[in-house]
């Protein structure tokens, strides 16, 4: 049987030692040393499917109990969407959004020697016979972990916008990816510049697909959501330049901490969210809350309104949902600094040097206003992930008429057929939601594995 | 020796852990303030004692070998056990007076409403002489999905069980929790009517025959409307049992501000307490629904049945307290986060409890605490020699930041790998919270010629160690104050907060300090020049 090492990452540490004086990492304890289990998990392999905030949570409480773990993760990076979001702590406070444990369960997933990663990979069959065998499709390795050293070369030279991916973490290793679809070489090989201007030699442009057959004792699907699309929304997403998702912006000021306008990298002075484009919406069938958008847009907005306080914001809406324990509070200031508008509006026309044009019914005066503003984000919804009939089909398993797969309360991965769920998968979840999921997970999977050795 | 587990409480969630650990072999203890407890287990392999009518009086010891004492009219009963689960329920307050309202048959709470919509033998009196019913939430403060889905479930039997007429008037509908949504419409279509506020509320005035009247102005027709509704609801606040804040008190378990025993802190998620083996679960740690327990209970078994594992070595690397030295002031006592000093004999750090987060070790008056590779001294050794930049280039600042493990040391390593730059006098210094950092540790940095230090800590209600960056902060500020007073530039020393993905910001922090320090020129301390 082939072995996973050829791509399996070794956790390559950047060359950073000479500048970090003593290493205090959580210690990571082998308990196997300590050869004092509470039941023998040695021999147990679990195959999770999707790298995000699930599917590591996951994989971490399961190592943690001496499980091995096959995470696999279809994108080029682990740490799902969740990665890509910003901190949004204010007043030098923590606002409890849960970002940053995505950052440390990404971490302690790159620590541990027993999860086996496999990014750019795909589960393609399944078959029980006792255990599960998986086969597992792992696209080409472009990039040479071992030998990038993230100097980004790379990623400036390449002609094309978006051909070079990038992650959001430390721990996506290495930090840049080829993106199959836009680069030149792989289409009709009239480029190679990256491969060349690399200086450490780390890219390859003509690697091979690979495939590898695994074993597991069992099936942990954490493929997580689908971020709704708002083209399909009269909001001119991907027509106007200004008009961008919660997704976008979380990233924007991740990346570089400020807002600009995507058309003319100019500094908005209105910015108005609009909640709900996806979420609690009868036309598409969306009948669900999607829990994280008003706390996240809030947040961000007030993000915002402390780094950039000249900027007005404006908050279209139809209830604005709890979040968070200090929830009262926050919404009181909150309320000061964005002008809250409850209702949503219709669509939105581009008006000159790019300004978005928004149509509403004001709740006071009762007429239709038409206001413009610089840049227009869209909070949208959680969506079925794209490849949930598939993965079902994978499984044998039905999903629910939303799209999203049954949760486990629902049993629909009837107990003992070893296949379990966790994360955003079953619906909309925040991050310590997530996190929740997948501890429960684990804890069915540890009870399966007793109830079946017994 | 096997090791137990105790767990508080008598509801649903502690069933679930009940059932949970005995389900994989654990024993457990339950122990609950009601008289009776009607749990039963189906087949299970662990040992169960139930202690009924019983209140938790004192917790000593740590993680491993917890020392309960609890009393039963009086008598004491004492267990050892290796870890604590709490998961006692919820209480509700009613919110009569938010609506100026007081309660009688026909103005009743949420919880009223549940029960006579359980009871059977109320359908005759109440509900047949009633046509309208009104449910009041979210109008004064904010209410929460946990109490709108009993809303609805209500006023949806109320519908179509009872055929009453029921509206719901609310500021904000929460719908924020699994099929709330799809609920709402379900009521929208058995004919209950909501009505929203946002810049007006309803006038609520309550007549003396004990009927209430309800005006409003609705906001999307501005027809004034009037509402005699024959049995009013009112939603109510849910907050932790008192018996739940006890325990967090005697227990030593940080609360949040609405008194729930589990800090409003990320490093919590989803099970965890500031001590190492408690746990809390369920209603007691937050406003829950139903599903939200069962995942509860399912963490909180997850991290009982592993605990063992991680008892098995003692870490050699924690604090220890000189005997010496120590003059028993009980400082670390207090400041210690995660209950890891034990008062025996002798002042002790229980190793199994420790963090390593040496808060202790930096506000010990007597120095007395030492916590290996955390000294000021070992950190000078891993500093270079001195600084000497060349005479011809521009002055280079040596800049050393004491960074937290969690968080900037990590923020500074996505830095890089976003290819911000960062100065070329950087020197970062890991610890393992910034609580560690002593006046010391900032004062070894500027001997060892550092022309500006730099704290990096987690934001605040982020540290894993609760105040560690409070600590920090004071330690700076209070070198902040004191320099001008010694002739020496206060600004050579400052504190920021950051989280571990926070990559852009920290190059901007680390990058403006370079330029005030370079504004200030060299040290003043430094040697050599």
């Amino acid at each position: 049987m082939p072995d996973a090492k050829g791509i399996l990452l070794t956790r390559k540490h950047e060359n950073i030692a000479d500048f970090r004086v003593f290493v205090f990492s959580r210690t990571l304890i082998d308990r196997k040393q300590t050869g004092r289990y509470q039941f023998e998990m040695g021999n147990k392999n679990v195959l999770i499917i999707g790298g995000g905030t699930a599917g590591l949570s996951a994989a971490v409480e399961l190592v943690n109990l001496d499980i091995h773990v096959d995470l696999v993760e279809k994108s080029d990076f682990l740490g799902g969407h969740a990665i890509g979001y910003t901190c949004k702590a204010t007043r030098n406070t923590c606002v409890k959004c849960g970002a940053c444990m995505v950052e440390e369960k990404l971490n302690d997933t790159m620590l541990h020697p027993k999860i086996k990663i496999w990014t750019g990979s795909r589960v393609q069959e399944v078959s029980k016979n006792g255990r599960f065998t998986a086969k597992i499709h792992c696209k080409p390795k472009y990039i040479d972990p071992h030998k990038c050293t993230n100097c980004r070369i790379c990623f400036d030279k390449c002609p094309v916008d978006g051909a070079i991916l990038h992650g959001f973490s430390k721990n996506n290793i290495p930090f840049y990816a080829i993106n199959e679809e836009l680069c030149l070489y792989l289409k009709d090989k009239s480029c190679g510049l990256c491969r060349d201007e690399c200086p450490e030699t780390a890219i390859n442009l003509d690697p091979k697909a690979t495939e590898y057959i695994k074993e597991a004792d069992a099936v942990l699907v954490a493929a997580g959501f689908h971020p709704f699309n708002p083209e399909d929304k009269p909001y001119g997403y991907h027509r106007f330049q200004n008009v961008i998702t919660s997704l976008d912006l979380e990233r924007m000021l991740k990346q570089v901490g400020r807002v600009k306008r995507p058309g003319d990298a100019t500094i908005p002075e209105r910015i108005a969210f609009i909640q709900c484009v996806g979420s609690r919406d009868s036309k598409l069938n969306h009948l669900w809350c999607s829990k994280v958008c008003c706390g996240s847009a809030l947040r961000m907005a007030r993000l915002i309104k402390e780094r950039q306080p000249d900027i007005d914001i404006s908050f279209f809406y139809i209830d604005v949902q709890t979040f968070g324990k200090d929830f009262e509070q926050f919404y009181k200031d909150v309320q000061e600094e964005v002008r809250m508008i409850r209702a949503i509006p219709g669509d939105i026309y581009e008006t000159d040097r790019q300004k978005l044009k928004i149509n509403f019914l004001d709740n006071n005066t009762h007429e239709t206003l038409e206001e413009i503003f610089d840049l227009v984000v869209l909070s949208i919804g959680i969506a079925p992930g794209k490849d949930n009939g598939e993965i079902a089909e994978l499984l044998h398993l039905k999903l629910a008429d939303s799209g999203f797969f049954k949760s486990g309360d629902e049993e629909a991965s009837a107990p003992n057929t070893g296949i379990f769920s966790a994360g955003t998968i079953s619906g909309a979840m925040s991050i310590p939601e997530t996190i929740a999921s997948a501890g429960k997970a684990a804890r069915q999977i540890v009870k399966y594995f007793r109830a079946n050795d017994s | 020796m096997k090791d137990k587990t105790l767990i508080f409480g008598n509801g649903p969630c502690a069933h679930y852990i009940a059932e949970d650990l005995l389900s994989t072999g654990e024993d457990i203890v339950i122990a609950t303030t009601d008289k009776t407890c009607d749990f039963s287990p189906s087949e299970h392999s662990g040992s169960i004692e139930i202690l009924t009518d019983t209140r938790l009086v004192s917790c000593r010891g740590a993680v491993g070998d917890f020392r309960i004492l609890t009393a039963r009219n009086n008598k004491e009963i004492k267990r050892t056990v290796a870890g604590v689960i709490v998961a006692e329920e919820d209480q509700r307050k009613s919110n009569f007076s938010q609506y100026g309202l007081i309660g009688s048959s026909n103005v009743i709470t949420l919880s009223r409403m549940k029960e006579l919509l359980l009871d059977s033998s109320h359908k005759q009196s109440i509900f047949l002489k009633a046509k309208k019913v009104v449910f009041l939430t979210g109008l004064v403060k904010e209410s929460h999905p946990a109490i709108a889905e009993e809303i609805m479930h209500s006023a949806l039997r109320l519908q179509s069980d009872f055929n009453l007429q029921t509206y719901i008037l609310t500021a904000n509908l929460k719908v924020a929790a699994d099929g709330l949504e799809a609920l709402c419409r379900e009521t929208k279509e058995a004919g209950a009517v909501y009505i929203k506020f946002t810049d007006t509320r309803p006038e609520i005035h309550s007549k003396s025959n004990d009927s209430v009247q309800i005006e409003f102005v609705d906001e999307i027709t501005l027809k004034k409307f009037r509402l005699t509704p024959d049995i009013t609801v009112v939603d109510e606040t849910i907050v932790p049992s008192d018996y739940a804040v006890d325990l967090a008190k005697l227990l030593s378990i940080n609360t949040d501000p609405d008194g729930f025993v589990q800090a409003d802190n990320v490093h919590r998620f989803t099970v965890f307490t500031n001590r190492k083996g408690i746990m809390v679960a369920g209603p007691s740690r937050s406003i829950q629904t139903c599903s939200d327990q069962i995942t509860d209970a399912a963490n909180a078994a997850l991290v009982s049945a592993g605990r063992m594992a991680d008892l098995q070595i003692v870490p050699e690397d924690r604090a220890e307290i000189d005997k010496g030295l120590c003059i028993r002031c009980l400082t670390c006592y207090r400041l210690c986060p995660y209950r890891a000093i034990m008062l025996n004999t002798r002042v002790v750090v229980e190793p199994h409890a420790c963090e390593r987060c040496g808060i202790c070790a930096a506000q010990c008056p007597r120095g007395a605490i030492h916590i290996k590779d955390l000294e000021p001294e070992s950190i000078l050794n891993h500093m270079p020699k001195g600084y000497n930049p060349q005479k011809e280039v521009a002055f280079t600042p040596f800049i050393v930041a004491f960074c937290c493990s969690r968080s900037a040391v990590l923020a500074r390593e996505l830095s890089r790998c976003m290819g911000h730059e960062l100065p070329s006098g950087l020197k970062v210094l890991e610890v393992p919270c910034s609580g560690s950092i002593s006046l010391d540790h900032i004062f070894a940095a500027f001997k060892k010629n550092a022309d500006g230090v730099l704290v990096l800590t987690c934001h605040e209600g982020n540290c894993h160690s609760e105040r560690g960056n409070v600590y920090a902060r004071q330690t700076v500020d209070q070198i902040a104050d004191k320099f001008p007073r010694i002739g020496f530039e206060k600004d050579r020393i400052a504190i920021q907060t950051l989280a571990s993905n926070m990559g852009t910001e920290f190059a901007e922090m680390v990058n403006r300090f370079e330029a005030n320090i370079i504004e200030l020129g060299p040290s003043r301390l430094k040697k050599n020049q």
